[in-house]
């Protein structure tokens, strides 16, 4: 982890490009999205149920200037494997294909030399969804931030826990690239990728009484608490200035409000429990039988 | 060739179980993280959702929260009690189906975590010369009804009353809750998370302290008794339920032997009495996990078998009788220290 000025120094051009500028004929609806106050100043692109329906979601960009989301499916060849969802005052809205399954969802500005990406996933549950893999590995941007692997069903992004991106530029990783991290709860620190291009991202345990988090995941959270955090990449190149960002939903660690000593103690009650029938004396009809007896019995 | 690595079919019943429980405890770290857990998420054995790096589930966590999340929900709203809602668990159950017409209740006996843990427990506890707790047949009566109420009660009427808002939202996955598969796979993957007893709300620490007792006793239980947990197992209720629509089926003759034999009965693990007095569809018991042992272990040539929409998988035999009781006893004590070994030579 580098220090809080590197970082500082990392994102000074993404402060820069957050100052307000005018809306674009045409995208009064996506500038309101963009004016929202947020905790980051970096890009965001947030999911939210689409009322009581589970076939809905609704996605808001937040601090970047687009007019449509693009929502990439889990099966990549089929008619709704890459949709452009434009953008109206609640956001763009993600219907659920019949195909389910995970879906990377992007929103991209280009401004002069500056193109800034916000990406998220959202994954609607569905039996038999096609492997995702190949929606991950599609190169969709210039500068990506992909999860290696994104959590699956049943799992999720939680504190005090590491997780790998791969960071790519054209589609190559990037060695030594530095990647930023901010969370909703206020940590910010800065990582950096290895030679594969991986970068290893610890979530910070950062829940307080005042961050105590919110519900996350929608079906997928079941009423779990959590927050938000944000994964930026900023590279220069070819003249133009690239700022991409991957945002997720992440809970409280592994071991809150759960006790492992009670725990242990309840496992070792059960086994006191069971110690009789360890120490229960032989009985003679309890002994193996001999094959030989077996076979006298049964000639018999 | 096969003969050799495999000489007996417990031989291969436990190579397939050990193996099972690789796939089932770890194949997603094996064969990717998205990949392995499409395989059915329905399936009829105790592979838990809650081991992260797990092969695929279990049918019960997936109807748990459908009949939770959706039809629960949509029976109290009472207006959208169509297709579109059932639909998702019709096709659980599809799915879940369409894997057990072919083995039946064999997952039980081959393919499930918890009933590899179990044996692997019962042979360290016969290698420790600990006793042998077996039910008498009056004992296992009061016994089997258990897995039915485990069944309904915990795997399928809480969580639709939770769905219904009749029962609170965190009993919406009792059945897992005290799952002790949900322990054992997951402290297999060096995961203590689940060992740990949720201590936010008095329903969750009460399901997850019992669910450890459980689990503790189970452990201990099974060195010195054979399969305890799968007794009163909701899966084993629920494979029940379709035992008879699959075409993989255990088959006993009737024969004039049988009344004093027995001994088909010493090698059942689940204590099914009725396999060595029955014969016909009765023998072919709800407690049956398909195992094998008993056709193994019945020295008359072809009494019981097990076949395949008719077509003889494995039968009894005099010849493999006499063999396989030199390696282990009915009860399954072993006969030598080193029975691998010595087979493979």
């Amino acid at each position: 982890m580098r220090s809080l000025s590197m970082m500082l120094l990392l994102f000074s051009g993404a402060a820069l490009a957050e100052a307000p500028q005018p809306a674009m004929p045409g995208m009064e609806h996506a500038h309101h999205a963009h004016a929202m106050r947020s905790w980051t100043d970096l890009p965001l692109l947030k999911t939210k149920a689409g009322g009581e329906s589970r076939e809905r979601v609704i996605v808001v960009p937040q601090n970047i200037v687009a007019d449509a989301v693009d929502a990439y499916s889990n099966k990549l060849a089929d008619e709704n494997g890459r949709r452009r969802l434009p953008l109206d005052m609640a956001g763009a809205k993600l219907d659920k294909p019949a195909s389910g399954g995970f879906h990377w969802l992007a929103a991209r500005e280009e401004q002069g030399d500056e193109v800034r990406v916000a990406s998220a996933v959202y994954y609607f549950g569905e039996r038999g969804a096609e492997n995702p893999t190949d929606m991950f590995i599609t190169q969709k941007h210039e500068l990506e931030i992909v999860p290696q692997p994104y959590p699956r069903e049943h799992s999720r992004y939680r504190a005090n826990e590491d997780w790998k991106f791969l960071v790519r530029f054209q589609g190559h990783p990037v060695v030594g690239q530095m990647v930023a991290l901010e969370t909703q709860n206020g940590t910010k620190s800065v990582w950096v990728s290895d030679a594969q291009g991986v970068v290893t991202v610890h979530l910070p345990d950062d829940f307080n009484a005042e961050t105590d988090g919110k519900e996350i995941g929608g079906s997928r959270g079941m009423g779990m608490r959590g927050s938000d955090f944000v994964l930026a990449a900023r590279r220069a190149d070819g003249g133009k200035t690239y700022l991409t960002a991957f945002n997720a939903a992440y809970g409280k660690n592994a071991f809150d409000q759960r006790s492992i000593v009670m725990g242990l103690g309840f496992t070792l009650l059960g086994m006191l429990g069971a110690v009789p029938l360890l120490r229960q004396r032989r009985k003679k009809n309890d002994m193996p039988e001999q094959p030989e007896q077996t076979e006298q019995k049964e000639e018999a | 060739m096969l003969k050799k690595i495999f000489p007996t079919l417990g031989r291969f019943r436990f190579t397939v179980q050990i193996v099972m429980l690789f796939v089932t405890v770890y194949g997603g770290a094996l064969l990717g993280s998205y990949t392995v857990d499409r395989i059915s998420q329905a399936l009829p054995s105790l592979s838990c959702a809650f081991d992260k790096t797990t092969g695929d589930h279990c049918i019960l966590i997936v109807s748990q929260h459908q009949l939770h999340h959706r039809i629960g929900e949509a029976l109290v709203k009472a207006q959208e009690i169509t297709l579109k809602v059932f639909v998702p668990t019709l096709i659980s159950v599809a799915t879940f189906f369409a894997f057990f017409f072919f083995l039946n209740k064999a997952f039980c006996g081959w393919v499930c975590p918890m009933g590899t843990v179990q044996e692997l427990l019962y042979r360290i506890g016969r290698r420790l010369g600990r006793p042998l707790n077996r039910f008498s047949p009056d004992n296992v009566e009061r016994v089997r009804p258990v897995k039915w109420l485990m069944l309904l009660v915990l795997a399928l009427g809480l969580p639709l009353m939770a769905g219904m808002g009749f029962a609170a939202n965190e009993l919406g996955d009792p059945y897992c809750q005290v799952c002790p598969s949900r322990l054992a796979t997951t402290l297999l993957t060096a995961d203590t998370e689940q060992i740990a007893v949720r201590t936010g709300k008095n329903i969750n620490f009460f399901l997850g302290a019992l669910g450890n007792a459980m689990f503790g006793f189970v452990v201990i239980a099974a060195l010195a008794a054979r399969q305890p947990f799968c007794r009163i197992c909701p899966l084993l209720s629920w494979n029940a339920m379709f035992q008879r629509l699959s075409p993989m089926r255990l088959v006993k003759q009737q024969h004039d032997k049988c009344e004093k034999c027995g001994v088909c009965e010493k090698a059942c693990p689940m204590d099914i009495h009725e396999i060595g007095r029955e014969h016909g569809k009765k023998a072919f018991h709800e407690d049956c996990t398909l195992c094998g042992r008993c056709a193994e272990y019945c020295p008359d040539d072809d009494v019981i078998q097990i076949k395949f929409f008719g077509i003889k998988l494995f039968g009894s035999s005099r010849e493999y009788y006499k063999q396989r009781v030199k390696q282990e006893s009915p009860e399954g004590m072993p006969k030598n220290r080193v029975i691998w070994l010595k087979q493979a030579k």
